[in-house]
């Protein structure tokens, strides 16, 4: 059998199965989102752009693109500095490397709704050792609009943060040993040694990392579905919490998809765009 | 960047407190009752195993549990299974438009649930398979698989052609090559991206959530979502449970972490 | 004489449509036929349901009835029935819903039409508040099975200690709360408690503050918002209950029990609820044990007394049960007369029989089903639409937002608007 035809017969139960739940869906819900659908009552009908139409005048959409901007950012800056940090300080380590790597990675293989759960308690205005430790005052953390947000990009960047460490930690160990001690004969140390050494380094991964949290963080869903369900009164109802109370509370399959189809063409776009950027930093570099 | 014992100390220590959270809730699902609300000392008066006696023997986890351990090796299986015979299609072999299928690949990974879940809950109603392992199986795999596919491949493009001629050499077939001179060496890689597949499985929510509907299907996740409480929130069955369900991932944090990293990293710095 | 292949495949033809025929009409032969009966579960001192469940397998022998019981989440029976009564075939034959489902469900096709198997007479017995969101298209859908209503529980104790009656308007109920509080100096006694958290309860809450100013969400032809002005007195004063102090700040989390424990432990002067909490305060170790008193709702200046929510659960029969005449004696088994009076005695329900609330037997037993009587008739079933919970879960955040105060109510009644008409171009065929 020749090479190519080999090549096809291995490559075509893998392409089937993606084809099938995962091309021709992603083609099949631009086509809903131009309907009218509410299976539960047979309801079929073309809408044309009437969905997208109505997003465009929606409060509750850009509320909720608003909500998803703010996590999306907020998450992301503050676990890239944070994650950075965390790799810094663990760079030395020479002892108990393993667990301190595990420790470091428990947060981020928890399934999700296991944090959620976690961090509800924690936030708990009453049983929760968040409130507990600032000396017993009853405020409630997911209850309060003004505070629910900053509760839930909290409990997120501790469960990825581990990620961004992670990588910004295999990069740091690859820099040479000799490097810093070149630098350190011809005087420069400590944070010149950082900014004319380190950094240049670490800031490729780090733009690897942004890429890979933003377009997650876009995504999410799990975290503030489970703890706050996207209250209170919408303070954190995320365009994907949005959309799936449009597709399985509400029932509107045709306009849950369009709000779909806007998270997706939104991913897509960063992606490229973080793409491109990367690109053409590797270029210049 | 050179360290003492007390610098290494002390970055432990900042670890653990990193992980509290964590920690505390171990500490809650042993925690009675009468010490959760409200919260007045730290450490509980004394120790209790009645929360994970009513998560074992009175709630539906131990069948969650059951659901996601063979809807995450089934998932698992296939992927890998799939994606490695493809990954080295993609890797050693002429296919017309392989660079495409890759950059589709890739371009796959960042695909929102969200988006796909609509069509495929109603091709999962139309199917008949609302409420069944296999639903969530293929939803799985297919969602795993391009970032399986992608790592792979990155992986047997490192494995020096030079082996496989060597093998042709020797009268060796492309399968055959494929099987006694790449698959040995790219095992670990496969190892590693089973243990992203099997860790996805395992914690996903959207897709488990959407498409059961009662214990017979229902995964660790959405149980936990969905802990009954018919007053109150058991707050230490809660806790019971979600460690039960934090089992695997903890396993694989400790026992395969070396995998795990490596896989992490490969998804991460290849381009 | 037709070729030989041709005549096989007419004897085989012939022989599968009998094999089919037969299938569909096989007497129930061995082994007894057995009923699964889905239900939430029964609040009260006792369960009377098992008891009810082998006295009908006594009256019909051969027959078994397995009792399921449901998630307690009201949202999470519904999303159980709802993927499996769309999965085509539903392993259960009698279902209890909540009254706000049983238009819905008619309109999917998922319930028996029971019209033609329930006299008109059996019908007639029942509140007519609990008959109309059973009917549609003129046809019955479901049986009630238990009635609910909306009550102003209040402290009789306290009232009666400051010379106070029940009040009639929200204004009087914001001025005794303050009277009782100034009067009995205690920070933990809170006012006013009610359901505001964002769940169906909330929506209840704010369908009852609507009514109260003499205004409904939907009119006639299903227009939301008919009255938006005093549809926005009745939201801006429900938010003026916590801005003022009169509620506490936390309601906007609550629920029912969340609001009835304070109650029941004596830390509030009003509270709104459901029937079944007197019971729980009645019991012998309760600490507002002979101290609770109910009354109509109040209203506010355009509405009137007593505009409360009715609820409560229907029976019904699942479409493509197999053993419908079976299946719909239950139902009316379990709504009839006798049935009735057992649950009330046994757990915290109400009858959905106005009868059951003269009979003498039951009132030695609870002295306040008279009281209960014209309150159940006052009050006001809602919407009765088979997209009513799409409507409710569309609003439920706006009415939320005003609330926690994040939004103006005026703001909330626009945007809720406008999504409430992008709804309904979709439901419009």
């Amino acid at each position: 059998m020749s090479d190519r035809r080999l090549g096809w017969l291995l490559l075509a139960p893998a392409l089937a199965l993606l084809g099938g739940l995962t091309v021709y869906p992603a083609l099949w819900v631009i086509w809903l989102s131009l309907h009218y659908r509410v299976p539960v009552f047979s309801i079929s009908r073309w809408a044309g752009l009437a969905h997208y139409a109505f997003l465009v005048v929606d409060t509750r959409f850009w509320n909720a693109a608003g909500v998803t901007a703010l996590f999306t950012v907020a998450s992301v800056a503050l676990e890239c500095g944070l994650g950075l940090s965390m790799a810094l300080g663990l760079w030395g380590q020479r002892r108990a490397r393993r667990a301190a790597v595990a420790l470091l990675l428990l947060a981020w293989a928890l399934p999700s709704v296991v944090t959620a759960k976690m961090f509800e308690w924690l936030y708990h205005p009453a049983g929760g050792l968040v409130n507990f430790l600032l000396g017993g005052r009853p405020i409630n953390w997911l209850g309060d609009p003004l505070l629910a947000l900053p509760a839930l990009i909290a409990a997120d960047v501790w469960r990825t943060t581990p990620f961004v460490a992670l990588l910004c930690y295999a990069r740091l160990l690859t820099i040479p040993g000799e490097l810093y001690e070149a630098a350190e004969v011809d005087g420069a140390a400590g944070v010149q040694a950082f900014a004319r050494i380190t950094w240049p380094l670490v800031r490729s991964i780090l733009l690897v990392a942004l890429l890979f949290r933003t377009l997650d963080a876009l995504r999410a869903f799990d975290l503030m579905f489970v703890l706050t369900g996207g209250g209170p009164a919408g303070s954190t109802e995320t365009l994907t919490v949005y959309a799936y109370r449009a597709l399985f509370q509400t029932l509107q399959v045709g306009f849950g998809s369009a709000i779909g189809v806007v998270v997706f063409a939104l991913v897509m776009v960063v992606a490229v765009g973080y793409l491109r950027m990367i690109h053409r930093q590797e270029a210049g570099a | 960047m050179r360290g003492g014992r007390l610098r290494d100390g002390l970055v432990l220590a900042a670890l653990l407190l990193y992980a509290l959270p964590f920690f505390w809730q171990v500490l809650t699902s042993v925690r009675p009752d009468t010490e959760l609300l409200p919260l007045s000392h730290l450490l509980p008066s004394r120790l209790t195993a009645v929360h994970y006696d009513v998560v074992l023997r009175q709630s539906l986890m131990p069948r969650a549990l059951l659901n996601s351990l063979g809807v995450a090796l089934a998932s698992t299986g296939l992927a890998v299974g799939l994606g490695a015979l493809a990954a080295y299609a993609l890797a050693r072999l002429p296919v017309p438009g392989r660079g495409l299928i890759l950059l589709g690949m890739i371009a796959a990974t960042a695909f929102p649930q969200i988006a796909t879940v609509s069509p495929l809950y109603l091709l999962v109603r139309a199917l008949g398979l609302r409420d069944t392992w296999l639903a969530l199986i293929l939803a799985n795999a297919s969602f795993a698989l391009p970032l399986v596919i992608w790592l792979l491949a990155g992986f047997i493009r490192e494995i020096p052609r030079a082996l496989e001629e060597a093998a042709a050499v020797d009268g060796a077939g492309r399968l055959a090559a494929l099987r006694f001179v790449v698959a040995p060496l790219v095992a670990p890689g496969m190892a590693s991206a089973a243990l992203l597949a099997f860790l996805f499985s395992w914690n996903e929510f959207l897709f488990a959530y959407s498409f059961t509907a009662t214990e017979a299907s229902r995964t660790v996740p959405v149980a936990l979502a969905l802990f009954p409480g018919v007053f109150e929130v058991p707050w230490g069955d809660i806790a019971a449970a979600s460690l039960l369900a934090s089992l695997p991932p903890i396993l694989i944090v400790v026992g395969f972490q070396r995998y795990l990293v490596r896989g992490l990293l490969a998804g991460a710095v290849r381009e | 004489m037709a070729p030989r292949p041709a005549r096989a495949a007419a004897a085989l033809a012939v022989l599968l449509v009998l094999l089919a025929g037969g299938c569909h009409e096989r007497p129930p032969a061995d082994g007894p036929i057995t009923l699964v009966f889905k239900h939430a579960k029964i609040l009260g001192p006792a369960d009377p349901v098992p008891g009810l469940l082998r006295r009908f397998e006594a009256e019909h022998p051969g027959v078994r009835v397995q009792s399921e019981a449901l998630t307690w989440s009201s949202d999470e029976q519904h999303q159980f029935y709802v993927i499996n009564l769309e999965g085509g075939s539903p392993p259960f034959d009698v279902m209890m819903l909540d009254v706000i489902w049983v238009p819905e469900f008619a309109r999917a096709g998922w319930i028996l039409d029971l019209t033609a198997r329930v006299p008109a007479a059996e019908r007639d017995a029942h509140f007519a508040s609990a008959i109309e969101p059973a009917v549609q298209d003129g046809r019955l859908w479901a049986l009630p099975w238990f009635m609910n209503v909306g009550l102003l529980y209040y402290r009789r104790d306290l009232l009666a200690k400051y010379g106070l009656a029940p009040p009639e308007t929200y204004e009087e109920l914001v001025r005794q709360v303050r009277v009782v509080q100034a009067g009995e100096r205690d920070r933990r006694l809170d006012g006013y408690l009610w359901q505001g958290k964002q769940y169906e309860g909330g929506m209840v809450n704010v369908l009852e503050a609507l009514w109260a100013n003499g205004t409904r969400l939907l009119d006639e032809q299903g227009r939301p918002f008919p009255e938006p002005e005093r549809a926005r007195e009745a939201l801006a004063f429900m938010r003026s209950l916590i801005e003022r102090g009169v509620s506490p700040a936390w309601v906007t989390a609550a629920d029912e029990e969340l609001t009835r424990r304070p109650f029941g432990d004596g830390r509030a002067i009003f509270l709104r609820g459901w029937p079944y909490a007197l019971d729980l305060f009645e019991l012998p170790d309760s600490r507002v044990r002979g101290r609770v008193g109910v009354a109509p709702m109040p209203r506010l200046p355009h509405g009137r007394v007593g505009a409360a929510s009715t609820g409560g659960a229907h029976l019904a029969v699942s479409a493509r049960t197999r053993h419908a005449a079976l299946a719909v004696e239950l139902v009316r088994f379990l709504t009839g007369a006798a049935a009735q009076r057992a649950m009330t005695e046994g757990a915290a329900l109400r009858p959905s029989r106005p009868a059951l609330y003269r009979d003498a037997g039951l009132i030695a037993r609870d002295p306040t089903l008279p009281a209960l009587l014209p309150l159940i008739l006052a009050g006001h079933p809602r919407p009765i639409t088979p997209y009513y919970l799409m409507l409710s879960t569309t609003l439920q955040p706006e009415f939320s937002a005003v609330l926690v105060g994040r939004k103006s109510p005026a703001r909330a009644i626009r945007d809720g608007t406008a999504q409430v008409l992008h709804l309904q171009e979709a439901l419009t065929r």
